[in-house]
């Protein structure tokens, strides 16, 4: 009797322990963020995406799968600025993991560490869903992408310091293969300056900002309202004034006010991938830059 | 000597040229002058050009300086005054206007208490409440929800909840958290959740006769949440046993216990599932119901057993979703049911009752769902003492169907048409409900 309730406890206790052995567990909120920890991690990180690319990151359920993910993570990248505010808060409180807690090692939110663009200066929720930090959609300009490859590089130092010298050395290849990428883009970029588009959400605002795009106007009537049919008409009276070379919106709006208008004023309506995996062409975060950029460029050369 | 006169007759000779010279270029002058103004100007202007440039440096520089300031991370640069640290509050508004068309609203073998009775007929605002919620340090998390309702033609503050639960810092284990005061306990899938984020603008019928709508003792729950692919959570707690299904919580102060446990999941990235059982057990020294005029003296246990399945069709519950819900509640009870209306006496009574529900709620448009739901409950075989009270049900098995639509403006406002027809006792009722739901202040949770 003794000898099987040791055997059970140590079954249990190895059952328990088991994840902690294995590679450091990485609880990512979007996509991109994902794919960053795996280049930067490599196989001493495995990782879980809370949100697939086609997925609304504000409008996610605290679902009894996350909070066992979170339960089990040593480390949660997420994108902070209140886009998770409904769900985050709730899994970090019921999951009761101390590793992964705000002013931990193991809590990483990418609005902390860059500029956000947007603050508003008023706020008032008669204006829509607006977040009172700023733009959360940080990760489509380049330039944030480098200060997080940094960032994450520290935070999974401390968190496994026998891989120090892993994560350095990846960091460091990332960025140098970065960096190259962004001077290419950034020439590409050339041709698109100020090219005028209509965003379905503020999705795009980093993006826009990156590569001096003119952000006419947006689908929605304010952040986080589905656009109504007098928004849309108003739109189409703009159209008429303004030129426009695109309809842009991410994988996860819903395509019919976009081609609405794209099918009433022929200003193609464009579906840029937003993160990674957001089409089969973009499977990294290269990728989504450079597939991003063609779609940009095909829209800009039709109109 | 001789190199000193030619020395003073060179500079003689010199200065005498230089007079004749000088009057010489007399008018040439003006021209060197012009010559020397034009190359002061020039300068002059390049000068003014090399400064305005500089300005334009050194302002590139200090707006560089900021940036930099504001890219360190954003709590550096934020201004913290004296209400950086107040309490998320939100505020919740919620009207009815509703129409029976039964007077009766008896439900037949059941005693009911205060708050699962029907509500209010007409116009009329519903709870208001008022949250309060923030964390209190490093271990700890306070939360207060205050309810200002109409009962009995008077405005009363009813204190739903107000309890601290542990953060994960001050967690011994991890997963583990305490919590403790007066909340809506871990009971089933409703009993948690405070009626503003219902499906419906009632509670289903077991709700409302075994926990009186809703089961907020004073009380301790630990839950512990497992370290598993597979979301487990176990827990239990110990209580006053003052509030319905208990009540008059007398002797020493700790007469209900409970504990659950808890399971859910994804099938893919589109489904959702938790199914939960429950067992709240406790003495009730005199449970009052019927507006005082039934008493309950004994042992009563409740066992739950509920279900939840959320399927989002693209991932995106925000456009459309599935929600499937149900309960199953059984009750058996030892003790005494005194029916003073009825004059019953005092009755020994060792029964079981149970009831369920079940409903669906689907979003076809971001703002727009349908629902609905089915109630049933089986009444107890009551003992000869209790024929013609409350408890007897006559051979009725009261039951509800409901339907309802919602139109959600945004996550803080929904406006709600329901119509139910319930068959509760011999008489039927057809209710129309009208209802908003407002939510104002601190963002609400996307809870499972």
């Amino acid at each position: 009797m003794l000898r099987l309730t040791i055997l059970l406890s140590a079954a249990i206790l190895s059952l328990l322990s088991a994840p902690a052995m294995a590679a450091l567990q990485v609880f990512a909120c979007e996509p991109e963020w994902a794919s960053l920890a795996q280049e930067i991690g490599g196989d001493r990180v495995k990782t879980i995406t809370a949100t697939h690319a086609g997925q609304d990151a504000h409008y996610v359920r605290a679902r009894p799968s996350l909070i066992a993910a979170m339960r089990r993570s040593d480390l949660v990248f997420c994108s902070g600025a209140d886009l998770e505010v409904g769900w985050l808060p709730i899994l970090l409180r019921k999951a009761g993991n101390q590793t992964v807690q705000p002013g931990q090692a193991g809590h990483l939110l990418a609005a902390d560490h860059v500029t956000l663009l947007e603050a508003p200066e008023k706020l008032d929720r008669s204006l829509g869903d607006v977040h009172p930090q700023g733009n959360p959609h940080v990760h489509l300009n380049p330039a944030n992408i480098s200060i997080l490859v940094t960032v994450l590089a520290d935070r999974l130092r401390d968190l496994d310091p026998p891989g120090s010298a892993h994560y350095e050395r990846n960091a460091e290849k990332f960025l140098a293969a970065w960096r190259e990428a962004v001077l290419q883009w950034e020439q590409r970029a050339k041709a698109l300056r100020n090219m005028p588009v209509v965003v379905h959400h503020k999705a795009w605002t980093y993006l826009a900002d990156w590569l001096a795009l003119d952000q006419v106007a947006t689908l929605e009537p304010k952040p986080g309202l589905p656009p109504t049919s007098s928004h849309l008409t108003s739109l189409l009276q703009l159209t008429r004034t303004r030129p426009i070379k695109a309809i842009l919106r991410t994988p996860y709006d819903p395509d019919d006010a976009a081609k609405w208008l794209a099918k009433k004023t022929g200003i193609p309506s464009v579906q840029l991938p937003f993160t990674v995996g957001g089409d089969e062409q973009s499977g990294t975060l290269f990728l989504m830059f450079d597939r991003t950029l063609t779609l940009l460029e095909e829209a800009n050369g039709d109109g | 000597m001789f190199l000193r006169a030619l020395c003073a007759a060179a500079a003689a000779a010199v200065s005498v040229w230089l007079a004749f010279a000088a009057l010489a270029a007399e008018p040439d002058i003006n021209t060197i002058r012009q010559e020397i103004q034009n190359l002061k100007n020039l300068y002059e202007s390049r000068i003014q050009a090399l400064e305005e440039q500089l300005k334009t440096l050194q302002k590139k520089e200090t707006d560089r300086s900021t940036k930099a300031a504001s890219a360190a991370p954003a709590t550096s640069g934020r201004v913290i005054r004296d209400n950086a640290f107040n309490p998320a509050i939100g505020v919740i508004l919620n009207g009815k206007y509703t129409n029976f068309s039964a007077d009766d609203s008896e439900i037949a073998g059941f005693a009911v208490g205060e708050e699962g009775e029907r509500g209010r007929e007409g116009l009329g605002i519903d709870e208001s409440e008022l949250n309060f919620s923030a964390n209190a340090d490093d271990k700890f998390y306070g939360h207060v929800t205050t309810a200002i309702v109409r009962e009995d033609g008077e405005d009363k503050v009813e204190l739903e909840e107000a309890y601290l639960q542990t953060l994960p810092g001050a967690a011994v284990i991890d997963g583990l958290s305490l919590k403790a005061g007066r909340a809506f306990w871990t009971l089933g899938y409703l009993n948690e959740r405070h009626s503003h984020e219902d499906d419906f603008t009632d509670r289903p019928l077991p709700n409302r006769v075994f926990l009186n709508n809703s089961y907020n003792d004073d009380g301790i729950q630990a839950s512990w949440v497992l370290p598993t692919d597979l979301y487990t959570e176990i827990g239990g707690g110990i209580f006053r046993g003052d509030d319905y299904p208990f009540g008059n919580g007398g002797g020493n102060g700790v007469e209900a216990w409970s504990a659950y446990a808890r399971f859910g999941g994804d099938f893919g990235a589109d489904h959702a599932w938790q199914l939960g059982g429950s067992f709240l057990s406790g003495d009730s020294d005199g449970r009052e119901s019927n507006e005082g005029g039934v008493e309950f003296v004994g042992d009563s246990n409740l066992f739950i057993t509920d279900f939840r399945y959320v399927w989002a069709p693209t991932g995106n519950p925000r456009q459309q979703e599935l929600t499937v819900q149900g309960e199953y509640f059984w009750r058996f009870e030892d003790g005494t049911y005194e029916d003073s209306d009825a004059g019953t006496g005092a009755v020994d009574y060792d029964e079981d009752d149970s009831g369920w529900y079940l409903q669906a709620v689907y979003k076809f448009l971001p703002q727009w769902r349908v629902g609905t739901r089915y109630s049933r409950l089986s009444p107890a075989n009551t003992p000869n003492g209790l024929d013609g009270s409350a408890l007897d049900a006559d051979g009725q098995t009261p039951q509800s169907w409901s339907l309802m639509a919602d139109w959600t403006n945004s996550e803080f406002s929904r406006l709600r048409i329901q119509y139910s027809h319930q068959e509760l006792s011999d008489d039927k009722d057809d209710q129309l409900i009208l209802q908003y739901i407002l939510s104002i202040g601190a963002h609400g949770a996307h809870q499972f």
